[in-house]
């Protein structure tokens, strides 16, 4: 995360005060996270393929 | 509103068909891109476009055409299939028909793609992307249609509504893994203009191109280009609905002579402003200058936080005085709800808070997402991070919007099968519903018919039309019902 918006994010979590705000605030981020990890999960078999492949074979002419 | 109701407004009113509530039309227009993976041989934009307009070339011999749901589906310049919403009186109604369109999309791809593998091989598998830009740079669009009342001029639109339009992209930005780095737009860096006619040479955030679809003496039909294709169906929603409000907000006090509280926000370089904010993450706190009074910059900067916060807070008090008569011209969005959810977002922005945001904004979805590759793969390269955010956009063979969903991590706002019930179904209350029924009974019909946005006409077994001016009427006009008797061929029509 970019430094600035991290720093806001630290600040408001002290200013919430105490530790264990903090602690929970953290146990919910690594549970977060893990429900991303089986999203993830849940498309590795696609990500595997070549990205280089996937990202140039979409070319379009532009349009509007 | 009653306090306007005096005779001259209301006399003006009744020549020209003008609403003086707070009614509006939106339309979605979205260009989505194409590609194919996986074939024994290369595949372009143009083949794969042209393999899926097939089905639609054969029913109605041309690539551009209307639909059940009154919506027009077409094949745009540069190999773009482009879905515009029907006329919507309500942002949620408007989100319903754009998600028939990924409808539509998938089920052209993914029929094309069964014929693409005969000659291609058993892997090729077609990609449309809901996105803005494709590899090589080329950038694309999704534009918003807003009718206005007329007497709302350009000038005012620039000064009182693109600030707004550049700074929303806070919340409604779909992100992009730019190669200088995460931008929470697709598009800032394409967009060269203010206000203007042009929308290929050069690329403006609002066309002016005059086109009402309506009475263009009551109306004019803002056509905003600065916006990103949505996958979060709360995006797509709270866009309009801020939109929405911010208008109403500009037209009250045109039509009362009074300011609009959105005073000294004009931007003194709307380009570099969509810029900055596109990089909101280098910098939340970037000043975006300000005109002064005389119309130059004068020093005075704004970050994007606090020009959104200006325009909630006027927004605000305007729907605490106007509330009702806001939430008569909004069949099924509450004036209160919009508040809510762009109250929640200005907050969690505040608040640094990735996590809540990545639940209904797309670019912070695609951040949430990068932040979770890296944690299994700190070195991922930038094109994995794009295949991935590809993945997202890929309405008829990605996976990832549909994982997100399932596991909670993205919410859904319209019901599980309200994109596919407006693959039917016009939205209720619009000119679009006659439009719908026309092109229904002339597709079972077998019979030549056409459309515009204001017409529609029935070619063959007879010539008839029906010119309908007004979009916010869904009444049947003798015309119409001649149209429609000429089209059953019952005796009353054909003559």
């Amino acid at each position: 995360m970019p430094q600035q918006f991290q720093q806001t994010q630290h600040e408001e979590q002290q200013s919430g005060g105490e530790d264990q705000v903090l602690a929970s605030g953290a146990a919910q981020q690594q549970e977060d996270f893990d429900v991303l990890d089986s999203v993830l999960d849940d498309i590795e078999s696609t990500l595997e393929t070549s990205a280089e492949d996937y990202v140039s074979s979409f070319v379009q002419k532009g349009g509007e | 509103m009653p306090q306007l109701r005096d005779s001259s407004t209301r006399a003006m009113h009744e020549r020209t068909g003008m609403r003086d509530g707070f009614e509006r039309i939106f339309g979605i227009e979205t260009e989505y891109g194409v590609s194919v993976t996986g074939a024994d041989k290369a595949v372009d934009a143009g083949q794969v476009a042209m393999t899926m307009f097939q089905p639609v070339v054969s029913r109605a011999r041309s690539t551009n055409t209307y639909l059940d749901n009154g919506s027009r589906l077409y094949l745009d310049v540069g190999s773009h299939p482009e879905y515009a919403t029907a006329e919507a009186a309500d942002p949620m109604d408007a989100l319903e028909q754009d998600l028939a369109g990924e409808h539509i999309m998938r089920r052209l791809a993914l029929d094309a793609q069964h014929r693409l593998r005969a000659g291609h091989g058993d892997h090729a598998t077609i990609h449309v992307f809901k996105n803005n830009v494709d590899s090589a740079g080329h950038a694309f669009g999704c534009h918003e249609n807003y009718l206005v009342r007329r007497f709302v001029n350009l000038e005012l639109i620039e000064e009182q509504l693109l600030p707004f339009l550049i700074t929303r992209q806070l919340y409604t930005g779909a992100g992009r893994f730019a190669e200088s780095g995460f931008q929470i737009t697709q598009r800032a860096d394409f967009l060269d203009e203010a206000v203007s006619s042009a929308t290929t040479r050069a690329r403006p955030m609002i066309n002016t191109r005059d086109e009402a679809h309506a009475d263009p003496e009551s109306y004019r039909r803002l056509h905003v280009i600065i916006g990103d294709s949505n996958r979060s169906q709360w995006a797509t929603w709270l866009k309009l609905a801020t939109t929405h409000l911010v208008l109403c907000v500009i037209e009250d006090a045109v039509r009362r002579g009074v300011p609009s509280g959105f005073e000294g926000l004009a931007l003194a370089d709307p380009t570099e402003a969509n810029r900055t904010v596109s990089r909101f993450l280098d910098d939340p706190e970037a000043g975006l200058a300000v005109k002064g009074a005389d119309g130059e910059a004068n020093g005075r900067t704004l970050t994007a936080m606090r020009i959104q916060r200006r325009y909630f807070d006027v927004v605000e008090a305007f729907v605490h005085e106007h509330g009702d008569a806001i939430a008569a011209g909004l069949p099924r969005t509450s004036p209160e709800a919009i508040l809510d959810a762009w109250r929640w977002a200005l907050d969690a922005l505040e608040r640094g808070d990735m996590a809540a945001l990545a639940q209904r904004v797309d670019w912070a979805v695609k951040y949430r997402l990068a932040e979770a590759v890296r944690r299994r793969k700190p070195q991922v390269s930038r094109t994995a991070l794009e295949r991935l955010e590809l993945e997202y956009h890929d309405v008829a063979n990605g996976r990832l919007y549909g994982s997100l969903v399932a596991h909670g991590q993205l919410r859904r706002i319209a019901d599980r099968d309200a994109g596919d019930k407006a693959v039917d179904t016009p939205p209720q209350g619009t000119r679009a519903a006659l439009r719908g029924r026309f092109v229904r009974v002339a597709r079972e019909a077998n019979a030549q018919f056409s459309c515009d946005w204001t017409t529609c006409t029935l070619a063959s077994p007879v010539r008839r039309e029906a010119v309908l001016l007004d979009p916010f009427d869904a009444h049947s006009t003798a015309e119409f019902t001649a149209l429609m008797d000429a089209l059953r061929g019952e005796a009353g029509g054909v003559r």
